[in-house]
């Protein structure tokens, strides 16, 4: 049987996209040019500073790592050559693929509409249950990549009607590539999205904004200590990230994947959306998915179908409007209700887009107003 | 539930490590030299009673031997003396007559030879090419040929800038980089993380000798033999948080790293001080010294003794006040890697 990573591979290897077809499969296209793998080419960085005797100091991410001379920081993509910091994966992708905008998941943003999804190697946390291990957590050497500027981004994206996204492993990681293609798609007319941790400084994070028109966060748990102990990782930055994003008016979707035992108690997710709607407002999305296992938690049972629709009816307990189940096709939660008249507005299943009754933004049914970008 | 089962796989990884240190402290011929108590260890070895002693209670040996004259113009080594600097040390520490059957308790003729050498650095402050030139020749003299010996690290282009990579050298063994060789496709799951070995560990050696350099590291405290095994793997820029502890200690407790690797030596002959690891010009002061164990934390330990004795020599802090204490030592000593007590440790000091 074919694993997700000779599969991933296969794809990479034979220089080929993989297209959306259906709620979760696709078909291979031909491809414009073969993945390899190479020396990276080295890009100026941006969002860092200089430090005595030649180091230097990260100023992209909470983790400022401080680096010296032919070191890397933590994302292991961002290198120091003699006093001057670059990174390694501008134009460089290595995973890139046609999706639905749904796997993002994205479910107020042009629904039934495409992907096409960027992904460079390297992240700036280790979360022990990643999906795209095999890529955040390998250094640009160590994947297959192929080089593909941000006008080649934005060319294919348009030849397949798609918005561009940021995603797979962590986009933070490779922000002056994001900010680059993102703006040569806003002038092109092409939409950008990011998929992302949320681990990221404000200043870096803001100059992205300007560029992007959704953006979703995973976010991962609600408790410092499942941030150290899990990922590496920092929670305060993340929720500081969530109100920058909100602030600034750009399209928020929040995910919190389900591990059983890890993340999934009821009082953690109901601290979690009371939070949401104290700091983002009842409107934000929030999709509770399932975890299935993999990386470092192959030893975990998937996320029992109850637990998903639990966290569910906490979210809509607490006041929050549009409240999702994801990783289940089929589970009850995955429909947008209308707010004011209950009744349903997006069917879906899975990845795919049944039916839409949403015009103009607002319900067809009672005319409330449903927040998204739907055109 | 899950919680649970988590903490099993911790249990059983660790009873794993206790199970295999006690099958090395018991039959392992790597350390089999320090345990025997041998009456011969060697002439050149001026030893205290106490020494002798601590050999016979099992005490894990390192053998520090300093040369005043092996630096020759202030960084390259001197050829000569590095070969009576090693000659002296493998003698010393393994009990036999000559350093041909000191390697050869080591490795067997039929073994190909990983050279982990620390070359980060560049020339300045890399794993010595006399130290790497001349090791290669004496194992090829024990049957061991250059074909069969390959000097590894992370990248070419740090075997490159430290000379191990050069060409008209006649040093007779390969130099590969992880970045050409690659690495495994299947994570070694620890503890706290997961990572891919070096195939050039995995699949074209079948033991280790480690040659690190020391030097203060600005995030684990120190580098040495421990952390050197970080070239082994695909992500150490996971594992520098919370000064790389326990990460260093997790991953020289992975089999492969942890049974492979048979002998160190460690280069001190220039160690860098502060600011490391990289070379920082003036932060790097002669030592003079090569370290020979078996027990990767007993000469770590050791090592950081050096390392603390030259800062202060220097009038800089110790690596507690700048919070950089490596605590991965005992962490490691905890994992059965190894001896972290000084007082436990048999320091055979010798000067060529």
């Amino acid at each position: 049987m074919l694993s997700r990573r000779d599969f991933f591979r296969s794809c990479g290897g034979a220089g080929c996209l993989l297209a959306a077809a259906g709620a979760t499969g696709g078909v291979l296209l031909p491809a414009q040019r073969a993945f390899a793998k190479s020396t990276p080419r080295a890009h100026p960085a941006r969002f860092w500073k200089k430090l005595p005797q030649k180091a230097v100091e990260c100023e992209l991410c909470p983790k400022h790592c401080k680096v010296e001379d032919r070191e890397r920081g933590f994302c292991g993509v961002r290198e120091n050559r003699d006093g001057e910091y670059v990174t390694l994966v501008w134009g460089q992708p290595c995973a890139v693929h046609l999706d639905p905008i749904e796997k993002k998941p994205l479910f107020h943003f042009r629904p039934g509409s495409r992907a096409f999804s960027i992904a460079t190697a390297g992240c700036n946390l280790e979360c022990k249950c990643c999906q795209n291990w095999d890529i955040s957590q390998s250094k640009p050497e160590d994947v297959d990549f192929q080089f593909m500027p941000p006008d080649e981004v934005v060319r294919m994206a348009r030849e397949y009607d798609a918005c561009v996204t940021f995603t797979y492993s962590e986009p933070i990681v490779f922000l002056e590539y994001c900010i680059d293609t993102a703006t040569a798609a806003r002038k092109a007319g092409v939409r950008s999205t990011m998929v992302t941790g949320g681990s990221g400084e404000s200043a870096p994070m803001k100059e992205a904004l300007k560029v992007l028109d959704a953006v979703k966060v995973d976010l991962k748990g609600f408790t410092e200590n499942y941030y150290r102990r899990m990922c590496k990782g920092k929670l305060e930055p993340v929720l500081k990230t969530l109100e920058v994003i909100r602030g600034s008016g750009v399209w928020l979707e929040l995910v919190h994947l389900c591990i059983p035992g890890q993340n999934d108690g009821e009082g953690e997710i109901r601290d979690m959306c009371r939070w949401v709607k104290q700091h983002l407002g009842t409107d934000v999305p929030l999709h509770f998915t399932r975890f299935h296992p993999e990386f470092q938690m192959k030893n975990v049972a998937p996320t029992p179908n109850a637990t998903l629709v639990r966290c569910r009816e906490i979210g809509l307990a607490e006041g929050l409007s549009f409240v999702y189940t994801g990783n289940v096709p089929g589970l009850a939660g995955e429909d947008t209700g209308c707010p004011r008249c209950h009744k349903t507005v997006v069917f879906r299943r899975g990845f795919e887009l049944l039916e839409m009754h949403i015009k103009n933004g607002r319900c067809e049914f009672c005319g409330a107003v449903i927040p998204g970008v739907w055109s | 539930m899950a919680s649970d089962e988590q903490s099993s796989d911790r249990r059983r990884f660790l009873q794993g490590l206790v199970g295999a240190a006690l099958a090395t402290a018991g039959c392992g011929s790597s350390c089999a030299s320090e345990r025997a108590g041998r009456s011969e260890i060697s002439t050149v070895v001026t030893q205290t009673e106490a020494a002798r002693t601590a050999v016979l209670q099992g005490k894990p040996r390192v053998v520090v031997v300093r040369a005043k004259k092996v630096l020759t113009d202030g960084y390259d080594a001197d050829a000569g003396a590095v070969r009576a600097m090693l000659d002296a040390g493998l003698v010393a520490l393994s009990g036999e007559k000559n350093h041909t059957s000191a390697l050869l308790r080591y490795f067997k003729p039929t073994d190909r030879v990983g050279l982990k050498i620390n070359g980060l650095a560049g020339r300045n402050a890399a794993t010595h090419v006399e130290v790497v030139d001349a090791i290669s020749d004496m194992l090829a003299r024990a049957g061991i040929e250059g074909r069969r010996q390959i000097a590894f690290d992370r990248f070419t282009r740090d075997l490159t800038a430290s000379r191990i990579a050069d060409k008209s050298r006649s040093g007779g063994y390969r130099a590969v980089g992880n970045d050409d060789a690659g690495h495994e496709e299947e994570l070694v799951q620890m503890p706290s993380s997961a990572s891919r070995l070096s195939r050039v560990l995995t699949r074209q050696v079948d033991g280790v000798l480690n040659l690190p350099v020391l030097k203060q590291h600005m995030l684990a405290g120190m580098t040495g033999a421990l952390k050197n095994n970080f070239g082994c793997i695909h992500n150490p820029n996971k594992m520098h948080v919370d000064n790389c502890d326990p990460y260093v200690a997790e991953v020289n407790a992975v089999p492969a790293i942890r049974d492979k690797q048979r002998l160190v030596i460690m280069d001190a002959l220039r160690p860098v001080l502060d600011n490391g690891p990289s070379y920082q010009p003036g932060m790097a002061a002669p030592a003079n010294a090569l370290l020979f164990a078996t027990d990767p934390v007993a000469l770590d330990t050791v090592a950081l003794g050096i390392l603390e004795g030259l800062r202060a020599k220097r009038a800089l802090p110790t690596l507690a006040m700048l919070g950089q204490t490596p605590t991965y030592l005992a962490t490691a000593a905890r994992f059965g890697l190894g001896v972290n007590d000084r007082a436990a440790i048999d320091v055979v000091e010798i000067e060529v």
